[in-house]
């Protein structure tokens, strides 16, 4: 699903790359911006969390043409006097007007790098707008946000992942050079799918995807045999079907059924009988605790 | 500075990364010998070094560093260090006196709300001013480095988190990016990690936006098990870029003794006391 995003295919949407302090999520953006360059769109970076050498760094220079950067680094709150951009100029109207400068007729894709920046100085709601008002705007193809999800709220966080069309969750992955990317896609007609996979970027900003994450220690396919006690003794353990009759047929000593209970209690003729009577000196106690004793 | 902590970062005075922010942190320990590292070294690669000291005096950490072979008040006089101290200033902030015009660096415990522009513009204009060609006497000094000790003593002047991420955002920018120095930023945390609650205003949080703006962290604790007096503590290297020769090592792990004139370092289980 990694490979189908970073196709392209989904034009008018908003993706949203989400990580951690544990797993930085600028490599997949790159290799995103490097996809899109690849299929000859012209990209508008607003960058605010890196400069621009440092995002430029990997991706080829001959795309560069194609490439424009708004460098929203170097001065994001107007400190000094002669800033590009602030982060105060994120709104709609500024941006589309940004974009018509350089590519009138074609569509861009719009990377924001970070969106944490913005959420910070600009209220959500006003970000929230300003995203769905640029995707239906039509100056843009697709938008690319970065977003730091430890650094915001969850109900920040969730609101702007519901206006994302895909999210992406990258977290590290057990082995070195690999992570994990959770992905959830929302398509026109309603229908969200998830998957999980394992991915590598490598250094000219490929994406390889691996394989679906094992779950360990849940699935067990291997069957437990029933193991035999009474195989390889040297003694026998085993019973014929005659000695199994006469164990089953035997009468246990102390259980007793309810008719052997009738005979011992109630002995028949022939067998002695106890009578007793109490003489002056015996403690007769009309009152015998174990009189109700039904034995 | 630390010869066996420059092996493992694979620095030396001659030879060092320039436009690198290198985050410190501590949680329920003390990573000060970091900083009084990273003070030695820099002045030792003959850089402009700007340090920003908020929590200790300037002889604290002069007598530090001469156990260390290195002089401030000589680094000072010569104009290689420019030595913000901030306990002093912050007096003379709150009792101004007539001749004494005064900092504005420091400005902030006035009016915490506003944010930390007039330090970034103190900062700036220290760095600055070493790129822009001094006197016939002046030396020529490296790129420009800013230290900061610490960062996390501003939140608890009534500064915002949002206000010291800005500020460490403009300290990269103008340092690192524009005048390919270096920044070193201590941040410290109490309490337990992994509070799920981001709406916490507090070190935890600004530790996570200067982790995500930071290239390297060292993040130092105790050790797990408690005390020991062989092992002082562990410090774990967080590598965040890529390096040039491709290969990505993120994360080492090692344990630490802080000895009189020196730190020693040693793989987990390799301690002496072990051995």
């Amino acid at each position: 699903m990694l490979s189908e995003l970073l196709q392209g295919t989904d034009v008018g949407g908003f993706l949203l790359i989400q990580d951690s302090c544990s797993y930085s999520g600028r490599h997949l953006l790159k290799s995103f911006i490097d996809a899109a360059l690849n299929r000859e769109e012209v990209v508008h970076v607003l960058g605010l969390d890196v400069s621009e050498e440092e995002l430029k760094e990997g991706l080829k220079s001959f795309v560069f043409q194609r490439l424009h950067f708004h460098d929203a680094y170097a001065d994001p709150l107007g400190w000094t006097d002669n800033s590009p951009f602030t982060v105060h100029q994120f709104s709609s109207s500024r941006l589309t007007e940004l974009l018509k400068q350089t590519a009138p007729s074609k569509p861009a894709t719009l990377v924001i790098d970070s969106l944490s920046w913005v959420l910070r100085h600009i209220s959500p709601t006003a970000v929230c707008h300003t995203l769905q008002q640029l995707k239906k705007g039509g100056a843009v193809r697709t938008i690319i946000g970065l977003l730091h999800e430890d650094m915001h709220s969850r109900g920040i966080v969730g609101s702007v992942c519901r206006l994302a069309t895909s999210v992406i969750t990258v977290e590290p992955g057990t082995k070195g050079e690999e992570a994990l990317a959770k992905i959830t896609k929302r398509s026109k007609s309603g229908k969200v799918t998830q998957d999980e996979q394992i991915f590598s970027i490598r250094k000219d900003l490929t994406v390889t995807v691996l394989s679906k994450p094992t779950n360990p220690g849940h699935k067990r396919s291997t069957t437990e045999e029933q193991v035999d006690p009474t195989a390889n003794l040297t003694f026998n353990l085993r019973l014929t079907d005659a000695e199994r009759e006469a164990k089953e047929k035997l009468a246990l000593p102390f259980v007793f059924s309810k008719e052997k209970k009738t005979a011992l209690l109630h002995s028949g003729p022939g067998s002695g009988k106890i009578l007793y009577e109490p003489d002056a000196s015996d403690d007769y106690d009309q009152e015998d605790p174990d009189d109700d004793l039904d034995v | 500075m630390f010869t066996e902590l420059n092996s493992i970062l694979n620095t030396s005075p001659e030879s060092f990364t320039p436009g690198e922010f290198i985050l410190l942190s501590d949680r329920q320990s003390d990573a000060s010998f970091l900083i009084h590292h990273f003070l030695s070294f820099y002045l030792k690669a003959r850089c402009k070094v700007c340090f920003v000291a908020l929590v200790q005096s300037f002889s604290h950490y002069h007598a530090v560093s001469q156990r260390l072979g290195v002089s401030l008040t000589q680094a000072k006089e010569k104009g290689q260090l420019i030595f913000l101290e901030g306990l002093k200033e912050s007096l003379s902030v709150f009792l101004p006196q007539e001749e004494n015009a005064g900092h504005q660096a420091m400005s902030f415990l006035r009016d915490p709300a506003a944010g930390l522009r007039s330090l970034y513009e103190f900062v700036q204009s220290s760095v600055v001013e070493s790129s822009g060609g001094g006197g016939a006497s002046a030396e020529q000094w490296g790129p420009p480095v800013l230290l900061m000790d610490d960062v996390s003593v501003l939140l608890s002047l009534g500064v915002r988190v949002g206000a010291v991420l800005d500020f460490s955002h403009y300290c990269r920018t103008t340092v690192c990016s524009q005048l390919q120095g270096n920044v070193v930023m201590l941040v410290r945390c109490d309490g337990e990690a992994e509070e799920d609650d981001a709406d916490d205003e507090g070190s935890e949080q600004l530790m996570r936006g200067l982790t995500h703006q930071s290239c390297l962290t060292l993040h130092v604790q105790g050790l797990p098990t408690g005390y020991c007096r062989d092992i002082h503590g562990q410090v774990e290297f967080c590598w965040k870029k890529r390096q040039s020769d491709g290969q990505h090592a993120p994360k080492k792990v090692f344990q630490f003794k802080v000895h009189d004139k020196g730190v020693s370092f040693f793989a987990r289980g390799t301690s002496r006391a072990v051995l």
